[in-house]
């Protein structure tokens, strides 16, 4: 374990933090934290391509930063739109 | 330790903290609101990683992605908020009509 991987586990246990808000809090509430669950993922997989000299981790961090982003405004949109 | 390790070691650290504290305060935060200013913080917590991981690896395949994927997050991540907070209001608006 190098400083890069605790980095990466330091980050991975704060998404349980956010998975709780969206799990317990109201949906908008669970959206933002959704937004914020995104980048930190996508940094947990660039930490660990890092810490593991591996380059498959870094593009799985590109893509999951753009499909966050995509997934989140699906969510925003449909927020808005509900009656 | 050479100069480069430091800012490697200072960005990290910088990042890392940027990043809980952009958690603990969605966490802690009482409105979807108020949990929005924290998403802020996560982006120039991203950035300071992605800093890092391009001081010690420079411009290489893993430097050009993390300098990539902070590009991606500095670009969607003030859209991604707007969006998010015109939502809120519209929510609000309606619970309050």
């Amino acid at each position: 374990m190098n400083e890069w991987l605790w980095a990466a586990v330091a980050l991975l246990a704060l998404l349980g933090v956010l998975g709780a808000v969206a799990v317990r809090r109201p949906f908008l509430d669970g959206i933002v934290a959704l937004e914020v669950a995104g980048i930190d993922a996508a940094l947990v997989l660039l930490l660990v391509a890092e810490g593991t000299h591996r380059q498959p981790f870094a593009d799985l961090a590109l893509v999951l930063g753009a499909m966050s982003f995509v997934g989140s405004v699906a969510f925003v949109r449909f927020a808005e739109q509900e009656p | 330790m050479t100069v480069r390790d430091v800012a490697v070691a200072v960005l990290l650290v910088a990042g890392v903290t940027l990043q809980v504290l952009a958690c603990l305060g969605v966490g802690l935060m009482r409105t979807a609101l108020e949990r929005l200013h924290f998403s802020g913080v996560s982006t120039l917590g991203t950035l300071c990683v992605a800093a890092a991981v391009l001081v010690r690896e420079s411009f290489s395949l893993i430097g050009d992605k993390a300098l990539l994927l902070a590009a991606l997050v500095l670009v969607t991540s003030p859209v991604l908020a707007q969006a998010t907070a015109r939502a809120i209001h519209a929510v609000q608006g309606r619970d309050d009509a």
